[in-house]
């Protein structure tokens, strides 16, 4: 019995184990390369680095715009996280307190877009843009990611704005705070961690986006990561600077890997949420 | 309290309009526009766009490109669930049911994927999948497996199956975490009564989990399926471009071809439309499927 215990604990763990390597490995083996050289890559891809030398860093961060692209999605995502709080938060309040024809209606609008795919919407967002020459503009693009993200930010705060008690805002109407007041000073601090899990999210979709930054920007100091680094990757296939990709690569992924370090419980619990209703 | 009925309303247009207005120019307007670009042939640069009603449509149904792209598009869903569904079903028991001391760990790793973006797991897996210097073929040489080696994204018999796995491997532990929070739910007792009627740990997989997780495994096959019809195109876009010789091309990437490169924007607009069209058929079929009695014991 025992014996049996132990072989199934063990078998149970082959897959498990198995499985953390095809995700870890590639993972270690991009870190390593982005310190190697082009002969040591061809040469074998198990070997360590014969130095840690950061020229690939360097070489991507200046020569392949990695650099600028770093800062511009930088720019985007926290522009555009900014918006969609701005958007979502007064729209949330007024659907999940303030009782008024059609918000119920309202709502499942919004809950429907987030489940209509928007690949259609692109060719026309692109003439939009142009009518109002907002092509090839980061304040343009962080707009149209915060109103991608609007129904989702709004999914998030009211499932969250339920649980604040009612009595705050009636003991505040009565002091004589303004309805705004109520809003921002009372609600909102109560809703932190909806504010959060939505923020994280948005901000990890804004950073990951290519599409749409694909479509709607144009000059190369424009590019956010995710254009930059298929850039790179398409003209190392040509002049083979895969040191630098696999650095490029490197330098998208550490924000990601902090973020997910300290806010892993939010995002798992947000994306769970946002996957059950959408 | 006292408030005008004025002041009141005020507040309301404050919270809502300036939202409501931006969410209908920028996702509500773009697609009935796109709808209403269908029916026109526009090259996007000529002032004269020029009304040809179903003429796109005539021209889908011609394409011998679309249904291909239909094909690999379900291709990509139908491997999609399947290996989604098994391996995550697998570890979210594994996680659950089993004592294992190191089950965050795994939790944690098998989650990460998840938030990386789709340019760089694509980038990452077509040096994986690299002739000269990725770690398939390198691995396939050192198991003694020389002849397995293969250009996979540049063969054309594996270009499409090659997508698969990268697909699995970013997508695999959102769907877990669903599957366990499911599961955790399962009243204990139920097992244990089970366990007092003789059934073993398959029949208990079989008879109690399933039966009872049923509403997170439909959503997770639909948010799959979803996902998978708008989104994959993403993937086959970094990773292969359709190529080679059209054999990855999905719905998604001919729409950027037609629209952005061949300035086709009438007849991208009508893919557009299909793309629509066919994840809600899909979906609608999904939910009549997938439906069963709402089990409770």
């Amino acid at each position: 019995m025992r014996i049996g215990k132990v072989m199934s604990q063990i078998s149970v763990r082959i897959p498990l184990v198995l499985w953390a390597i095809i995700v870890i490995y590639p993972l270690i083996w991009m870190f390593l390369g982005s310190f190697k050289s082009n002969a040591e890559i061809f040469a074998s891809p198990w070997t360590l680095p014969e130095t840690f030398e950061l020229d690939n860093f360097i070489s991507a961060w200046s020569d392949y715009n990695i650099g600028s692209s770093f800062m511009n999605s930088i720019f985007v995502t926290t522009l555009g996280t900014i918006l969609c709080l701005v958007f979502g938060i007064p729209t949330s309040y007024a659907i999940e307190r303030l009782r008024f024809k059609g918000s119920e209606v309202l709502f499942n609008t919004y809950l429907a877009a987030m489940m209509i795919p928007s690949v259609l919407g692109w060719i026309p967002l692109f003439f939009l843009l142009a009518h109002f020459n907002m092509l090839d503009n980061l304040w343009a693009l962080s707009l149209v990611y915060a109103v991608s993200h609007i129904p989702f930010t709004i999914f998030i705060i009211t499932s969250f704005m339920e649980n604040v008690p009612k009595e705050l805002e009636e003991a505040a109407a009565i002091d004589g705070m303004s309805p705004y007041g109520i809003l921002f000073k009372i609600v909102t601090p109560m809703v932190k961690s909806g504010i959060i899990t939505a923020s994280i999210l948005n901000a990890v979709a804004f950073w990951n986006e290519y599409f749409m930054a694909l479509i709607l920007l144009q000059s190369e100091s424009k590019n956010t990561l995710g254009v930059a680094m298929d850039l790179l990757n398409q003209n190392a296939q040509y002049n083979s600077a895969w040191g630098a990709l696999f650095a490029g690569l490197s330098i998208a992924v550490i924000p990601i890997i902090i973020i997910f370090a300290i806010f892993q419980r939010y995002i798992a619990k947000g994306m769970t949420e946002g996957a059950v209703k959408g | 309290m006292v408030q005008s009925k004025r002041q009141k309303y005020l507040f309301l247009a404050f919270c809502l309009l300036p939202t409501f207005l931006v969410f209908v120019i920028f996702t509500v307007y773009p697609m009935f526009n796109g709808l209403y670009l269908s029916f026109f042939d526009w090259s996007g640069t000529s002032a004269v766009k020029e009304f040809i009603g179903l003429e796109n449509y005539r021209q889908l149904f011609r394409d011998p490109v679309i249904p291909n792209a239909i094909w690999h598009d379900y291709f990509l869903v139908l491997t999609k669930v399947i290996g989604i569904m098994i391996l995550a079903l697998f570890f979210a028991v594994a996680l659950t049911q089993l004592r294992i001391k190191e089950a965050p760990f795994y939790r944690i790793v098998f989650f990460f994927p998840n938030i990386m973006s789709v340019v760089i797991i694509g980038i990452l897996w077509q040096f994986i999948y690299n002739p000269d210097i990725g770690i398939i073929n390198a691995g396939l040489e050192i198991m003694g497996l020389e002849n397995w080696t293969k250009p996979w994204l540049g063969s054309l018999e594996w270009a499409l199956p090659s997508l698969v796995l990268p697909s699995i491997w970013a997508g695999i532990g959102l769907f877990m975490l669903l599957l366990m929070g499911g599961i955790m739910n399962v009243p204990k007792n139920l097992y244990e009564s089970a366990e007092i009627d003789g059934a073993n740990e398959w029949q208990q997989f079989w008879k109690v989990t399933v039966p009872l997780i049923w509403p997170q495994i439909k959503t997770s096959i639909i948010y799959i399926v979803i996902t998978s019809l708008n989104g994959s195109f993403v993937l086959v876009q970094v990773m292969t471009r359709g190529g080679p010789s059209n054999v990855t091309e999905v719905m998604g990437s001919y729409l950027y071809e037609k629209a952005f490169a061949d300035y086709q924007f009438g007849y991208g607009a009508a893919i557009g439309v299909l793309i629509l069209v066919v994840s809600l058929i899909t979906v609608i079929l999904l939910q009549f499927i997938l439906k069963r009695e709402k089990v409770e014991y």
